[in-house]
C-alpha cells in the first residue's frame, strides 16, 4: 500500500509545481479592479480637518471607505446580496458610522478608522421607516430608528425629528386627512404627547416636507401651488400656515412636482432656516424662513441648476448649485455630496462627489478640477467578450501578402523584398526608441495604452475586453493594462433587460472593421432591439439593424458568413419566424440553400418544455422533437450546449493496454439541468438529462437524489462536470459525466447526429468538495491540446484553478498497473483545496459572477476574466509554459557556460598543441 | 370625537416601533436592549465567537475578513477585538468559517437545534455524523498566514556543488586524494589504531555480514525495494541505517571509496545526520528515479 500513496504524493507535488503564482510573477500579467456598486449615501469624514476618507454605503450592500485623494479603496464590507443585506441609511458622527441594514433588521456600528464593527443589535420585528440622531446638550447620545410593525395601513409616510431637545418627534401622514406628531421622551421612549392637525392636501410627508429652523416643518403643495409651514413643537393646537408660491413670484414649471431641500448641520442643534424649492428639473430657489416662522424671504434665483446640495463646517454652512456647463451632457447626474472645510486663511473651501445616472462617480476638488472618476457601472458586469486587437500597418502588410493570389514570379519576389525592408525599418525604429527612452529618467517612461497604439502582440496576449454592465454602459478594456479605453452609455435600457453580446467579426477581415452585436431584450415583454458597434473603438455602426416588433425567443449565430466577412445572426421572435442579420441577398440565398441543416431548440422553462426546430427555405420553421419535462416534478434550470471555439485535439485516450478509448464528441450536445420541485431534504433531486439537440433524443439521464441545488455546471468535450448540495450529509459534491463512443468510432471522419445507431457509454464520479462554490468555468486554449483545468469561483473570492485530471470518472479504487501507465490517480472521496491552486493569490474577486476564459495564441495559456464585484484578468497555463522560454530562462548560465566550454576548447588545444611539440622535439 | 377614537386607534394599531439604543459613549459594552443567546425573534439564533491571529494587531487584518456560514447563506463582520456574532440564524447546522485572504482559518461546524442549544464541532465530510466537540462560544486561531506563491528555483554555485550527486563523486574524490597525503600508512601506531577503529564498527562479529544480507535482499522481490524507501525515511534508528548506506554505497560500483568509508573513518563521518540524509538521497535517486523531488526533501 505504501507505493500508491508515494505516487499520489508524487503527483500531487508535480501539480503543485504546474499550478501555482511564482512570487516574481504577481502583478505582472494580472490586474485586479475593485468597485463598490452605486452610491446610495454618502459621507465625508469630517472627524479631522486633513482627511480623507469618504464613506460610501451603496445598492450592492457594500459599505466602503475611500481615499478621497486617489479614489482607490481602503476597506469594504461587502454583506449578503439582495434584501436581507441593503442598507437602509448611513448616518456618520465623529468616527462612528451607524447603519441599519435589511429593512430594519440589524443596526450596526462601525470604526470608520480600523474598519471594524464596533457592535451589532438586531432590531424588533418591522420594516424600516427612518431613522435619525438625537442628541443632548451638545452631544450625540442616542440614535433614533422608526419601524412600522404589523400591517398599519393609516400612516404612509414618516418624518423623524430631533431638534436638540429631550423629545424625538415621529411625524405621520394618513394621506389627504390629517397629520400626527408625536413626541416621545428620551429617557424612557414613552409618549409625551399627540396631536393631530388637519392637512387634506398632504399625501406624503417624505417627499414634499423638510424640517427648517427651529421646529418648522415646511411642504410644498402642488395643486394649491404653495408652501405650508407648521410649528411643530407648538404647546397649543398647532395650524399649517400657507403662503402662496404667487406672492413670492415664484412659478413650477408645468408637470413637475416641487421639491424641497434642508440642512441640519449638527444632530444637536435645529436646521437652518435657509432652504431650496426646486421648482423645475433645472430651477432652484433659495428661500429663508424668517425669525418669525411664518414668513418668507427669497434668497436667490438659480436658473439653469441641476443639483443643490448643503454643506457645513464650523459655523459656516455652504449652498452648492450644480450648472450645467454645455446642453450637450447626456448622462443626469442624481446625487451630488458636497464636503466643505475651512481653509488657513479662514475661507471656504469644498470637495465635491458626484454620483451620475449611468453610475459613473465623480471627485471634484475646488476649482472644479476632477481628481478621480470611477466607474462604477463595472461593479454589475452582465457579459463580456474579448476581441483580438487590430494588426499594426506592418503586420497588415505582411499578412497580405500571403492573402493575395500569385501574380508571376518578379512581383512576387519585389513584394517579399518591400514588406522585408518595411519589417526592418520598424525594428530600427523600435530599437531606436528604445534607446531614447533607456537615456530618459526611470519614472517619465510611460506605457500608456491608448486607442490609436492598440495592436496585437506576437502571441495574441492582449486583448480588448467588451464588458456589457447592468446598468446600459458599454466598456472597451485593456486586458494588459486593465485601462478603459472607450465606454458608451445605451440610454433607455430598462433596469430589468437580458443582454447577449455577440461577435460578428473579428479583427481577421481586413480592411472590414470588426463588429459586435449587442441584443438587448426586455425581460417582462419580450421585446429587444440590437446596438452595433465597433468593439475597438466603441464606435456605434452605421449598418441599421433590423426592426424587430416581436418578442424575441432564441437568437443564434452562424457559421454562415455574407460577403463582408460578417456572421449570420439569426432571431427567432414568438411565432417561429426567423429574422437574419444582416439579411442581404447573399446572405438569404446562402440560407435557402443551407436550411434543411440548420436545427435550433428553444426552452420553456415554465411549461417544462424543450423543443427542436429545423428552419425552412421561405425562414418560417417546423417543430421536429419536443421533450416535456413535467413542471409539477422538475423544472429545467439550465440548458448548456457546447462552446463554439472550442477545439479538441485527440479523438480518444490511450489507455494502460494500448487500446483506444474514443470519445463521444457530439457537437449538438445539450446538458440540460433540472431540479425538483419538492424541497424536502429527503424527496429533492437534480437530473441532468443529455438530449441531442438535432434529434431530440436523450442520450443520458443522470439522477442524482437527496439533492438540491444551485447547480453550476460546465459542459465540454466529451464530458460534463456538475455540482450540487447533497442534502443528507449537508456537503458540496461534485460528479463528472463522461462520455465514450468505445474502443471503435462508428464514423471516425464525420459525426452526423441523424446516424448514430449506437448510445455512448457513460462513466461517472463524485466527489466531496470541501466548499461552496459560485461560479464555474473551464480553460479553452487554442488546439485544445493542453489539459485542461475548471476554474471555480468560492464565496471566499478565490479562484481554484482544478486540474480536469481530478475528475476523471476512471480514477480507479484499486490501482493497478495499467491505470498506473495511464497516470490515473486513485480514487479519493474529498477533492482537495490547495491555496497554491488559487490563480488570484490574494486579489480576491468578491461575489464572482462569472468566468471567461478566452485562448490566447499560445497553445499553452489561457487568457482568465472573473468578474462579479471586481474585475480580475490573468493568464493560466494549464500545462506549464511548453511553448515558450520559461520567465525565469536562466541565460547568464546557459551563456556563460558556452563561453567557458568555448574557452577551455581553446585553452586545451593550445596545450595540446604544445605538449604535442614537446613530444617532437624529444 | 372622531378624531379622538380615530387617535386611540392610531395609537393601537400603530405600534411604531421606536428604538433608542447605544450608548456612543463606551462603546465597548454594546447595546444593552438584546442579550442572551436567544433572541427577541423567536426561533432565530446567534452564533458568537471570536476570530485570533496570533502576533498580528486586529486592525491590520479585520477590515478585510468576514464570517461567512454556510457559504454566503449568512454574514457576519469581526469587531474591533476580533470578535464576530452571526445574528439572524435559524436552527440547523451550519459551517462557519472566518474568511480572511491574507490568514488561514479553520472551518467549524456549529449544530444548533430548535430550542437554541449550540454544539460546534470539527468539519468532516466524509464521515458525517462524527463529533468531536470544539469550544462554543468559538474560538478560532489563525495557523499562520496563507501561501499562494511559489519560489522560484534559483541556481547558485553553493545549490551545484551541495547537490547529493556532485558531493557523492566530489567528496570521495578529495578523500582519496588527500586522506593519503594526510595520514602516514606506513606508520605503526596508525595502523593499530585504525585496525581498532574497525573492530568499534563491528561490535558484534556473531552478525551476519550486512553485506551479505543487503544482496540477498536486493536480489529478491520488488517488495522489498519499496519497503528500502520506507527504511530510509524512518530517521529514528541509526543502526539500522548504518547498515543500508555502507550496503548500497558498496554495491553500487563505488566499491573502492566505500570500502573505505565505511571500515576506516566510519563514526567520525556518519555520525553526522547531513551524511545519512545525503545517502538516502542517493539511495532514493538509485532506485527510484522519477521520486527524486519527494523523497530528498
Amino acid at each position: 500500500m505504501s507505493k500508491p500513496t508515494s505516487l499520489f504524493v508524487i503527483f500531487f507535488s508535480l501539480f503543485v509545481m504546474s499550478e501555482a503564482v511564482f512570487e516574481d510573477q504577481v502583478g505582472k500579467f494580472d490586474w485586479r479592479q475593485q468597485y463598490v456598486g452605486k452610491t446610495l449615501f454618502a459621507h465625508f469624514d469630517s472627524h479631522s480637518q486633513s482627511s480623507k476618507k469618504l464613506f460610501l454605503a451603496t445598492d450592492k450592500n457594500i459599505f466602503a471607505s475611500f481615499n478621497s485623494r486617489t479614489g482607490e479603496l481602503f476597506w469594504r464590507h461587502v454583506d449578503k446580496a439582495g434584501p436581507e443585506g441593503t442598507i437602509d441609511i448611513l448616518l456618520l458622527h465623529g468616527q462612528d458610522a451607524l447603519m441599519v441594514v435589511g429593512g430594519g433588521r440589524l443596526l450596526r456600528s462601525w470604526d470608520t478608522n480600523m474598519g471594524g464593527l464596533n457592535w451589532e443589535a438586531v432590531l424588533d420585528t418591522g420594516s424600516f421607516q427612518a431613522a435619525c440622531f438625537v442628541a443632548m446638550q451638545d452631544t450625540v447620545k442616542h440614535v433614533a430608528v422608526l419601524k412600522k410593525a404589523g400591517t398599519v395601513r393609516h400612516w404612509f409616510s414618516y418624518l423623524v425629528y430631533s431638534g436638540g431637545e429631550e423629545e424625538v418627534y415621529v411625524l405621520g401622514v394618513v394621506p389627504n386627512s390629517h397629520l400626527t406628531i408625536i413626541a416621545y421622551s428620551l429617557e424612557d421612549g414613552e409618549i409625551i404627547k399627540q396631536r393631530s392637525v388637519e392637512a387634506p392636501w398632504l399625501s406624503s410627508v417624505e417627499s414634499s416636507c423638510v424640517v427648517v429652523g427651529h421646529g418648522v416643518l415646511m411642504c410644498v403643495d402642488t395643486a394649491t401651488l404653495a408652501l405650508y409651514a407648521l410649528p411643530i413643537q407648538a404647546e397649543e393646537a398647532p395650524q399649517f400656515n400657507q403662503i402662496l408660491l404667487q406672492s413670492l413670484d415664484l412659478e413650477v414649471s408645468p408637470g413637475f412636482q416641487p421639491v424641497l431641500v434642508s440642512s441640519q448641520p449638527h444632530p444637536a442643534r435645529s436646521p437652518i432656516s435657509e432652504f431650496f424649492l426646486q421648482l423645475g428639473p433645472d430651477h432652484h430657489v433659495l428661500l429663508q424662513l424668517n425669525a418669525d416662522g411664518y414668513t418668507i424671504a427669497p434668497l436667490r434665483d438659480f436658473q439653469p441648476a441641476f443639483l443643490v446640495s448643503f454643506s457645513t463646517t464650523g459655523e459656516k454652512t455652504v449652498a452648492a448649485v450644480m450648472t450645467p456647463k454645455n446642453e450637450t451632457s447626456d448622462v443626469f447626474p442624481p446625487q451630488l455630496y458636497v464636503h466643505a472645510f475651512l481653509k488657513k486663511d479662514d475661507s471656504v473651501g469644498y470637495r465635491v462627489l458626484v454620483q451620475t445616472q449611468d453610475h459613473a462617480l465623480t471627485f471634484i476638488q475646488q476649482p472644479g478640477r476632477v481628481v478621480w472618476t470611477r466607474e462604477e457601472a463595472l461593479a454589475d458586469v452582465v457579459t463580456m467578450e474579448m476581441v483580438d486587437l487590430p494588426l499594426t500597418g506592418t503586420q497588415a502588410e505582411l499578412e497580405g501578402e500571403f492573402g493575395k493570389k500569385a501574380d508571376g514570379l518578379f512581383p512576387m519576389v519585389l513584394k517579399r523584398l518591400s514588406s522585408q525592408v518595411i519589417l526592418l525599418q520598424a525594428w530600427l525604429a523600435h530599437l531606436w526608441k528604445l534607446f531614447y527612452e533607456a537615456r530618459k529618467p526611470h519614472g517619465q517612461v510611460k506605457n500608456e495604452v491608448t486607442i490609436e497604439t492598440l495592436s496585437r502582440d506576437e502571441f495574441n496576449l492582449q486583448k480588448m475586453m467588451v464588458m456589457v454592465t447592468a446598468s446600459g454602459k458599454l466598456f472597451g478594456i485593456d486586458s494588459k493594462s486593465g485601462s478603459i479605453l472607450w465606454k458608451h452609455y445605451l440610454e433607455n435600457v430598462q433596469p430589468n433587460a437580458v443582454f447577449k453580446l455577440i461577435v460578428q467579426r473579428t479583427t481577421a477581415h481586413f480592411p472590414h472593421p470588426p463588429q459586435c452585436t449587442l441584443l438587448i431584450k426586455d425581460k417582462d415583454t419580450g421585446l429587444a432591439s440590437l446596438h452595433v458597434f465597433n468593439p475597438i473603438f466603441g464606435r456605434k455602426s452605421h449598418i441599421a439593424p433590423p426592426a424587430l416588433p416581436r418578442p424575441i425567443l432564441q437568437s443564434l449565430l452562424l457559421p454562415v458568413i455574407d460577403q463582408d466577412y460578417a456572421k449570420v445572426l439569426l432571431l427567432v421572435d414568438d411565432q417561429y419566424k426567423v429574422t437574419a442579420f444582416p439579411s442581404t441577398k447573399n446572405v438569404l440565398q446562402q440560407l435557402q440553400e443551407m436550411a434543411s441543416s440548420i436545427f435550433f431548440y428553444l426552452i420553456r422553462s415554465d411549461q417544462g418544455n424543450l423543443s427542436g426546430f429545423r428552419l425552412r427555405k421561405d425562414l418560417s420553421t417546423e417543430r421536429i422533437w419536443e421533450v416535456v419535462l413535467p413542471t409539477e416534478v422538475q423544472k429545467i434550470v439550465a440548458v448548456n450546449g457546447k462552446r463554439p471555439n472550442e477545439h479538441v485535439h485527440s479523438q480518444g485516450r490511450v489507455m494502460g493496454d494500448r487500446s483506444v478509448l474514443y470519445k463521444y464528441l457530439n457537437p449538438n450536445l445539450l446538458a440540460v439541468v433540472t431540479e425538483s420541485t419538492d424541497a424536502h431534504p429527503e424527496r429533492a433531486f437534480v437530473g441532468v438529462f443529455l438530449v441531442d439537440g438535432v434529434t431530440g433524443r436523450i442520450i443520458h439521464e443522470a439522477v442524482q437524489r437527496k439533492a438540491r441545488g444551485p447547480v453550476h455546471f460546465v459542459h465540454s468535450e466529451n464530458w460534463v462536470v456538475y455540482e450540487y448540495w447533497n442534502t443528507k450529509s449537508r456537503r458540496n459534491e461534485f460528479s463528472v459525466l463522461e462520455l465514450f463512443e468505445g474502443t471503435e468510432l462508428y464514423n471516425s471522419t464525420v459525426f452526423s447526429s441523424l446516424d448514430r445507431p449506437h448510445l455512448p457509454q457513460v462513466l461517472q464520479q463524485t466527489y466531496i468538495f470541501p466548499s461552496p462554490i459560485t461560479t464555474m468555468e473551464a480553460t479553452l486554449t487554442e488546439k485544445g491540446i493542453t489539459s485542461r483545468h475548471l476554474l471555480v469561483g468560492l464565496p471566499s473570492g478565490a479562484i481554484l484553478s482544478l486540474p480536469k485530471m481530478f475528475l476523471d470518472p476512471r480514477r480507479p479504487e484499486v490501482v493497478t498497473e495499467h491505470s498506473r501507465e495511464e497516470n490515473l490517480i486513485p480514487y479519493a472521496p474529498e477533492m482537495p483545496i490547495r491555496t497554491e491552486w488559487f490563480i488570484n493569490y490574494n486579489q480576491t474577486v468578491a461575489r464572482v459572477k462569472g468566468i471567461y476564459t478566452a485562448p490566447s495564441g499560445l497553445e499553452s495559456t489561457c487568457l482568465v476574466v472573473a468578474y462579479g464585484l471586481d474585475i480580475y484578468q490573468t493568464r493560466v497555463y494549464p500545462s506549464k509554459q511548453f511553448d515558450v522560454l520559461k520567465d525565469d530562462y536562466d541565460y547568464v548560465l546557459i551563456s556563460s557556460v558556452l563561453f567557458a566550454l568555448f574557452f577551455a576548447t581553446m585553452i586545451s588545444k593550445r596545450l595540446a598543441q604544445v605538449k604535442l611539440l614537446n613530444r617532437a622535439w624529444r | 370625537m372622531w378624531l379622538h377614537v380615530r387617535l386611540s386607534e392610531v395609537c393601537l394599531f400603530l405600534q411604531a416601533m421606536f428604538i433608542l439604543a447605544c450608548c456612543f459613549s463606551d462603546m465597548e459594552s454594546g447595546p444593552i436592549a438584546t442579550s442572551g443567546s436567544v433572541q427577541p425573534n423567536g426561533d432565530r439564533f446567534k452564533i458568537e465567537g471570536r476570530a485570533i491571529v496570533p502576533g498580528v494587531k486586529t486592525q491590520d487584518w479585520i477590515s478585510s475578513a468576514r464570517v461567512t456560514v454556510e457559504g454566503e447563506e449568512y454574514i457576519g463582520f469581526l469587531g474591533t477585538d476580533g470578535s464576530f456574532v452571526v445574528n439572524d440564524v435559524p436552527s440547523g447546522s451550519y459551517v462557519v468559517e472566518v474568511i480572511s485572504p491574507g490568514y488561514k482559518f479553520g472551518a467549524v461546524r456549529v449544530d444548533i437545534t430548535s430550542k437554541g442549544k449550540m454544539r460546534a464541532r470539527l468539519v468532516n465530510f466524509i464521515k458525517t455524523s462524527e463529533v468531536i466537540r470544539q469550544p462554543y462560544p468559538l474560538q478560532l486561531r489563525s495557523s499562520g498566514p496563507r501561501t499562494y506563491l511559489m519560489k522560484r528555483e534559483t541556481w547558485g554555485w553553493t545549490d551545484f556543488l551541495m547537490n547529493p550527486m556532485v558531493m557523492m563523486m566530489v567528496l570521495p574524490l578529495l578523500i582519496i586524494v588527500l586522506l593519503p597525503k594526510v595520514v602516514n600508512t606506513n606508520d605503526p601506531e596508525m595502523r593499530k589504531e585504525m585496525e581498532q577503529s574497525m573492530n568499534m564498527l563491528n561490535p558484534n562479529p556473531e552478525l551476519p555480514d550486512v553485506s551479505e544480507f543487503m544482496t540477498k535482499l536486493f536480489s529478491g522481490s520488488k517488495s522489498s525495494s519499496s519497503k528500502a524507501i520506507g527504511g530510509s525515511k524512518a530517521s529514528g534508528r541509526p543502526a539500522v541505517k548504518r547498515r543500508w548506506c555502507q550496503n548500497i554505497t558498496c554495491t553500487s560500483g563505488l566499491r573502492n571509496y566505500c570500502n573505505w568509508s565505511c571500515h576506516g573513518n566510519y563514526n567520525a563521518i556518519f555520525k553526522k545526520s547531513f551524511f545519512i540524509r545525503l545517502y538516502n538521497c542517493f539511495l532514493s535517486r538509485v532506485f527510484f528515479p522519477s521520486s527524486e523531488i519527494q523523497v530528498c526533501k
